[in-house]
């Protein structure tokens, strides 16, 4: 296990620069998750750590030692591709087994080793089968079998689950976050699902344009955004943004074009600006009252368990998740308690996703 | 009632039937189409084998119908003064060996070029240079080589004509070799990096073994290649190193062409190809269409 350290990371192919200057510290036995947009560098990222990519500039140290002019074999890493990369070749034992064959064990510890990687994962029965042989989610867990017996100091997991099917995925999810429970290996995991950032993650960190925009706890992101993209990139249904005004009297009131208005968490200043609110944020009142935002309803999407409204404010549409079952129908008044802990004003000019 | 639920059964089904003549008729025509193809490349072959069964006299009068007779296969294989067993020899030696080395140094080619991130021009220089190199006529090369052969001592010697051999079918072996490497996922190269191999046994490991049917199938193309070649070893052997094709060649002399010996000989030829083909002929139209498929 090792701590790993990134200190002014940068990539660049030609006069195009993908990873710019990115700095992290990954505690030991941590699992830190990288999340962004396809196209935000994450991937990129994950192969410079991996040492598959190049470092342009910068160090990267992986347990105290600058790592960026080593080659991936003596990283000590292990990585689990989007595609699995099994060797269609070899048995399920074998494919684990490769790396402590190219090292020069012999066969009985070989073999005690697989066993035990194959107990962990509940392989036990496919060790002699080839990949094709496995259906999607035991590839998954060979994949992770063969970066298991390893003993790496870093797991490195390039979006390792979006090839299988829903269920499956939140299966294979809970696993991952056992079995990183088990062994506490530094771990660092690359995704475009938030649910699986949210849900794994000791730390996120939200990459967009080859920059970090956040890092933090996945709790901390979700409440306190950096900025509008962090805070719309993380949360399903995703997180309301307002385009209000804030009062030059009250720094604290931000008004809809009808003029109602609504109270932030903290003062803005003066103008335009984004207002950021979860959809769980709001209570649904049958009457105006202190503070209430008159709106409309125009979608009702019962779940089961919740009801997500859309409701429509003075030409913008929000969404409300209630945990309540409603019966409201298009067309009905509704009025909206927002939670004023929760309401943050963002800089402008920084809502674009992806 | 029964006109209107019937009607649209009547209709559907004398569509259907007229669907199903045409269809027929396109199956008919399809047919005739590949038959005639079929005759047109396999009929050379049914003369060629037909002839080596009749006598020079049966074939000079054109019988059709003729007791079979295999005195040409025995003139050609046992006969003193036939080389042919030793042609074949000389073939089968310098197919193999030349197959052998093709394979060799197109496979490490390709994966290091495929696989081992030179730079842009690099790879296209030498991908450009082995298509204009594969475009010139062998024999505008073969006298080049015999001189150079001549003066380091390898004329009429089987180093000179495999190595002759194998730098002619080096190209396409190269090209081959290269659709079967860029084949293996660029994943599966890392992932064994990662696991702790070093090129050579990322070479040996994970991408030989995937690409085995490659391997089959231009090795296969190459022996043939190999075998068939003529005007190469027309300029380059004599006596004791010439091939088959010579060997066949030699049975038209200025006076008398050998036709009923020539035919059995050719039949012989036939053999070692059609052998492999035999065996091997999935892999051979799995290595001709891959890559062209995706």
């Amino acid at each position: 296990m090792a701590r790993v350290k990134l200190n002014g990371l940068s990539k660049s192919y030609g006069k195009v620069n993908v990873i710019k200057d990115i700095c992290l510290d990954i505690e030991d036995g941590e699992f830190v998750v990288l999340i962004g947009p396809s196209g935000c560098g994450k991937s990129t990222l994950l192969r410079m750590i991996a040492g598959l990519e190049s470092i342009t500039d910068g160090t990267l140290e992986i347990g105290d030692r600058p790592v960026n002019d080593v080659p991936p074999r003596d990283r000590g890493i292990s990585m689990v591709f989007q595609s699995y990369a099994l060797y269609p070749h070899m048995s399920s034992a074998d494919n684990m087994s490769f790396s402590l064959r190219l090292a020069g064990e012999d066969d009985a510890s070989r073999r005690g080793k697989v066993a035990r990687a194959a107990d962990i994962l509940g392989l036990g029965p496919y060790l002699d089968r080839l990949p094709k042989q496995l259906s999607g989610g035991q590839r998954q867990r060979v994949a992770m079998g063969r970066a298991i017996v390893r003993k790496p100091e870093v797991f490195l997991f390039d979006e390792p689950l979006s090839n299988l099917d829903a269920k499956l995925r939140v299966k294979m999810r809970t696993e991952l976050k056992e079995l990183h429970q088990k062994l506490r290996t530094t771990t660092i995991y690359v995704t475009h699902d938030q649910v699986e950032a949210m849900t794994l993650a000791d730390r996120i960190v939200v990459l967009r344009d080859g920059r970090i925009e956040q890092i933090g706890t996945p709790l901390e992101l979700y409440d306190n955004p950096a900025n509008a993209f962090v805070g719309s990139f993380l949360g399903s249904p995703t997180m309301n943004l307002l385009q209000l005004e804030v009062a030059a009297d009250n720094p604290r009131s931000a008004r809809f074009p009808d003029g109602e208005a609504m109270c932030l968490a903290e003062p803005a200043p003066p103008g335009p600006a984004i207002v950021g609110i979860r959809p769980e944020c709001f209570n649904l009142a049958a009457q105006p009252g202190d503070g209430t935002l008159q709106a409309e309803v125009v979608v009702v999407e019962p779940t089961g368990a919740t009801t997500e409204l859309v409701v429509r404010k003075a030409g913008q549409d929000i969404t409300v998740l209630s945990p309540q079952r409603l019966n409201a129908r298009p067309g009905d008044k509704v009025w909206l308690m927002p939670d004023a802990t929760r309401a943050r004003a963002f800089p402008h000019g920084d809502n674009h996703i992806g | 009632m029964t006109d209107v639920t019937n009607s649209p059964l009547t209709v559907a089904g004398s569509r259907r039937r007229r669907f199903n003549a045409s269809e027929r008729q396109v199956a008919l025509m399809r047919h005739l189409v590949l038959m005639s193809f079929a005759l047109i490349v396999l009929f050379p072959f049914f003369w060629i084998i037909s002839a080596a069964f009749k006598t020079q006299i049966d074939l000079l009068m054109g019988k059709i119908f003729f007791t079979p007779r295999i005195d040409g296969f025995l003139d050609v294989i046992f006969d003193k003064t036939s080389d042919f067993a030793r042609n074949f020899g000389n073939s089968m030696v310098i197919g193999l060996i030349s197959t052998f080395l093709v394979l060799i140094v197109a496979t490490l080619a390709a994966f290091s070029l495929y696989r081992l991130q030179w730079p842009g021009w690099v790879l296209h220089s030498l991908l450009g240079w082995s298509v204009i190199f594969h475009m010139v006529p062998p024999i505008t090369l073969a006298g080049a080589w015999f001189t150079m052969f001549r003066s380091v001592g390898l004329d009429n010697s089987y180093t000179g004509i495999i190595l002759a051999h194998t730098t002619l079918h080096l190209p396409m072996a190269l090209w081959m070799m290269g659709v079967f490497v860029r084949d293996v996922p660029k994943e599966l190269v890392e992932a064994a990096q990662i696991d702790g191999a070093k090129v050579p046994q990322i070479l040996w490991h994970v991408v030989l073994p995937i690409v085995r049917p490659g391997l089959a199938a231009t090795g296969i193309l190459t022996f043939i290649f190999s075998w068939n070649e003529f005007p190469v070893v027309l300029v380059l052997s004599q006596r004791q190193t010439a091939t088959v094709p010579l060997g066949i060649g030699k049975y038209a002399q200025e006076n008398t062409i050998a036709f009923t010996e020539m035919a059995a000989a050719s039949t012989l030829s036939i053999l070692p190809a059609f052998l492999l083909l035999l065996f091997a002929q999935r892999f051979i139209v799995r290595g001709l269409t891959s890559g062209a498929v995706k």
